[in-house]
């Protein structure tokens, strides 16, 4: 009993995030998550802390560590020092590593937030670039984004100097040997390798589900799918 | 919001001048006019040093706090910044966005409470750049800067947070993002309970400050939350709550100090009402969101379409007038050579149609 | 002659240990900070859990104390105790053949609670503004109207590493469930809710009183902490708490936040404590010598306690170890003079 338990201790979010927890209830109270679903993470701590092997790979499977929105405002208020949301932090690492994510509808799409934000990450240098947030995929940013992102150059040419193009300023290309150091600072600080975990666990599920691998399709059914299970 | 005393006890050293300037990749994507008019603010209004440096990178804070960037690589990401700016001769460090402000703190207390995560970093950062990690001397956000100016700014300002048709000072909705002082209360001006970074600016330039109950809820970004697709329904149901809280305050606009609340409350505004008719405000054309930048901006007398303003999609032309700000309507629509490049498509929230939520309530 | 003790402090402690002292032919002198004596009972309306009259306890041992023709130093701070007597702020020494700490404790400062919002929403107050109000003989809103809706919230400044108060302050629990009463005596159509984390019942009739608030009072109990307070456009005051026994996240709005502030340890405790040489604990209160056997006793000799100088406790807790205190020192008084 405890082997999960101490490799989540190796974690030093886990060691920060979870001192001792009596149950107070401050953190669901506030928490913007446990308003929305069926969520509580006050029960989640209190879950690590019994380091019951056998209800922490439950949790590690769960859909229930993948509600958080790791707003931490559950951080300042807890009178133990706790951060629930550390908790979560080290759980969804883990539940990555052991490739449990996949098991869930919720952990399932970590392969869309891997392709959409991690892979930008690797190509330009940022989490987001204009070109990326496809008005399709993004509806509900309404006509104004539309209208921006078809007219990038020319509107946000009115801001920078340097549009896609290397030099100081908005949404400057990044040059090649800064991208070069990021790619290798992915590479030797396991990055790289985590990326590569979450595709390969989520190609394995995919083939499970009857999919031909991680593909595009099994991607966006991950970034769209909402079983409405979670409320 | 005088009664506020408590932000007395959170106070932290700003340095006065000679910053590195960090970007974050939601302001620029979403408020380019942003960026460039607190660099102008900073370097052309009020003479202070700011670099602007071509090199850095996103600190990856999204696919960090989206779990995707593990813990080591995003600290090895910021000890890259780090060095970067003590190469360029700086040692205060200044960062446009949240979440990377957070990031900022957290390794840097992270690297102090657990030494041997500031020495594998050290390594990594050794052996994927060649470079030495020097840690700075400070961190601000940006809206820490523009708290410490804002007497300067008011000196110097060309319109006061005040409605001109009724000489009333205007309501003001005030939106910390909550990786700036709920992570570490005392990293941020006024603490996480009643953080006075935007109060501050907003009571010096003639604003009231509006508080309301869900005043310290999160936006609903949410990372995951709002990134995929569905998911989505979480952050418009927290974005919704707080509007709803802070409607029958009435209040003339939002600020707040985070590029991604400041999207998202100005978004969310349009997604409620396409998707149930519900349009805030007093005029039922919605509730404007600015940046601290845009308010700014407007206090010292930039042109709206220079601060960026179109971006928004609440039209924020009511408030222009109220504050008495001059602007070319049509200069909105153009784009950098100064040709018109046509208008976005109608949205229900910019239809005066709409009556008030809470003239629909009574 | 007698010998001589001096009673730092004139609060119930330091008047039962001096009545006691006086009535074993011990010589007591009280020294009080305050114009008058009764510590911070005086500011109490009824006590738990029988609601007697704060002033019907007080008062007697404070006549007591007049009728004994205890001497008492009034308004005069001691900076420094030692088993041959104190210093006082005058510098005047009063010298001693022993000392009795009984210097209490200090009321949490809710506004240190910020999240609370005391001190900025006018209907937030404490479970001490709510006593000065029956005091007063009129409980409302800051606008003159009845509360039909109350919410009491235990643990202000107990329990909480935040604001560096670990400990329990003990009596809050109680109070809460005292006050809940009085509050529904007053206001019957009136909700009122007790928030707290556990109901901690440690005296005679106290968990008989829990009962008859639920029972004959219909007071209801949530239990989880309140994490925020906020005022609404009306002046009411939106609370978030979790229901932690449904696990669901609650959201309510009330007349009125009674905040049950815990029981601090004296800021100058560390001063007195370095001037005396007594160790302090963690939590800042006075050390007891021993858990079991030296509660009542320092490190040093000749030095005593008596009261909540060393931990929170009850009025009658208190007045059960004020008179074990003067026992104690009689004791030592006996032993040291006798043999020397």
């Amino acid at each position: 009993m405890g082997k999960y338990y101490d490799m989540l201790a190796q974690d030093i979010r886990l060691v920060e995030g979870l001192k001792a927890c009596m149950n107070c209830g401050v953190c669901t109270a506030v928490c913007p998550a446990a308003e929305f679903y069926n969520y509580d993470p006050r029960q989640i701590v209190v879950m690590v802390q019994r380091r019951d092997d056998e209800e922490i790979e439950q949790l590690l499977k769960s859909d229930t560590i993948w509600y958080c929105g790791e707003c931490m405002s559950c951080r300042p208020r807890c009178p133990r020092g706790n951060t629930p949301g550390y908790v979560i932090q080290a759980l969804r690492t883990l539940s990555q590593k052991l490739g449990f994510f996949t098991e869930s509808e919720k952990g399932r799409q970590q392969l869309a937030l891997k392709r959409l934000i991690g892979d930008n990450i690797l190509a330009t240098g940022y989490c987001l670039t204009p070109r990326n947030i496809l008005p399709e995929l993004h509806p509900e940013q309404g006509p104004v984004w539309e209208w921006i992102h078809s007219n990038d150059e020319a509107i946000y040419g009115r801001f920078s100097d340097c549009y896609g193009k290397e030099g100081a300023g908005a949404l400057r290309a990044i040059d090649k040997e800064s991208m070069e150091e990021i790619r290798r600072i992915f590479e030797v600080s396991g990055g790289r390798a985590f990326y590569d975990t979450i595709e390969a666990h989520s190609d394995r599920k995919a083939r499970e589900m009857g999919y031909d691998g991680a593909t595009q399709e099994y991607m966006m059914e991950t970034y769209t799918l909402n079983s409405e299970n979670h409320y | 919001m005088s009664r506020r005393a408590s932000w007395q006890e959170y106070q932290k050293d700003i340095a006065a001048d000679r910053y590195y300037y960090a970007r974050s990749c939601i302001r620029q994507n979403f408020f380019p006019g942003s960026e460039w008019a607190f660099l102008d603010i900073l370097s052309n209004r009020l003479g202070i040093d700011i670099y602007d440096d071509p090199l850095h990178t996103s600190c990856t804070g999204i696919g960090y706090h989206s779990d995707v960037v593990p813990l080591e690589t995003i600290m090895t990401v910021v000890a890259r910044q780090f060095s970067l700016m003590a190469e360029a001769g700086y040692e205060n460090f200044v960062s446009s966005c949240i979440t990377s402000f957070g990031i900022y703190n957290e390794v840097l207390a992270t690297w102090e409470e657990f030494p041997e995560t500031e020495e594998r970093t050290r390594r990594y950062l050794r052996e994927a750049t060649g470079r030495e990690l020097v840690k700075p001397r400070s961190i601000a956000h940006t809206s820490d800067i523009i708290f410490y100016q804002r007497e300067a700014i008011a000196r110097k300002a060309k319109h006061r947070l005040i409605n001109r048709h009724t000489g009333e000072p205007l309501r003001v909705v005030e939106h910390i993002g909550c990786h700036y002082a709920k992570i570490f209360p005392k990293s941020g001006i006024g603490g996480s309970e009643f953080p006075y970074v935007l109060a501050g600016m907003i009571e010096a330039w003639g604003g009231d400050v509006v508080d309301y109950p869900e005043r310290r809820h999160c936006c609903g970004f949410g990372f995951r939350n709002y990134l995929v697709q569905a998911n989505r329904g979480s952050s418009i149901a927290n974005s919704h709550k707080k509007l709803e809280s802070m409607a029958p305050y009435k209040p003339d606009f939002i600020v707040a100090n985070c590029p991604g609340c400041a999207m998202f409350l100005d978004k969310w505004q349009y997604t409620i009402a396409e998707m149930d008719g519900m349009a805030y405000g007093a005029d039922g054309k919605g509730i404007p969101v600015l940046t601290y930048e845009e308010m700014a901006g407007l206090v010292l007398g930039y042109d709206p379409w220079q601060l960026g303003m179109q971006f928004h999609q609440v039209d924020v032309e009511p408030l222009l007038d109220k504050l008495g700000v001059e602007y070319d309507p049509g200069a909105k629509y153009l784009g950098a050579d100064g040709k018109y490049i046509g208008k976005p498509a109608d949205a229900a929230i910019n239809c005066p149609s709409q009556r008030p939520i809470y003239e629909r309530r009574k | 002659m007698a010998y001589r003790v001096v009673v730092v402090g004139g609060g119930a402690a330091g008047m039962q240990t001096a009545i006691e002292l006086k009535s074993r032919g011990i010589e007591p002198i009280i020294v009080e900070r305050d114009i008058e004596l009764g510590g911070k009972a005086r500011g109490w309306y009824k006590l738990f859990p029988t609601f007697t009259h704060a002033r019907e306890v007080i008062g007697p041992l404070a006549q007591q104390v007049k009728d004994m023709h205890i001497r008492c130093f009034y308004g005069q701070e001691v900076t420094q105790i030692a088993p041959d007597g104190v210093t006082l702020r005058s510098e005047e020494r009063i010298p001693a053949d022993a000392v009795v700490v009984a210097t209490g404790f200090t009321l949490f400062d809710a506004h240190r609670k910020q999240e609370y919002g005391y001190g900025l929403y006018d209907n937030v107050i404490t479970s001490v503004d709510l006593e000065r109000m029956m005091i007063g003989g009129r409980v409302t809103l800051a606008d003159g109207s009845e509360p039909k809706r109350i919410a009491i919230l235990h643990c202000v400044g107990s329990r909480d590493e935040k604001v560096g108060q670990k400990h329990c302050s003990k009596v809050c629990c109680i109070t809460g469930v005292k006050q809940a009463i009085e509050l529904k005596e007053m206001y019957p159509t009136a909700d009122v809710f007790n928030f707290y984390m556990d109901i901690r019942m440690f005296g005679p009739g106290y968990e008989e009183l829990y009962r008859e608030a639920q029972e004959r009072y219909n007071v209801h109990f949530v239990r989880g902490r309140i994490s925020e307070a906020a005022e609404t456009i009306n002046k009411r005051i939106q609370i978030k708490a979790e229901d932690t026994l449904t696990g669901r996240p609650l959201r309510m709005t009330v007349d009125m936040l009674v905040l049950l502030v815990g029981m601090s340890a004296n800021y100058d405790n560390v001063k007195l404590a370095a001037s005396a040489g007594l160790a302090l604990a963690p939590n800042g209160y006075f050390k007891a010598r021993d858990a079991f056997l030296g509660v009542v006793r320092s490190e040093r000799e000749g030095i005593f306690f008596a009261g909540t100088a060393t931990a929170p406790k009850s009025l009658a807790d208190t007045l059960a170890e004020a008179s074990l205190t003067a026992s104690a020192v009689d004791a030592y008084l006996k032993e040291k003079f006798n043999i020397e």
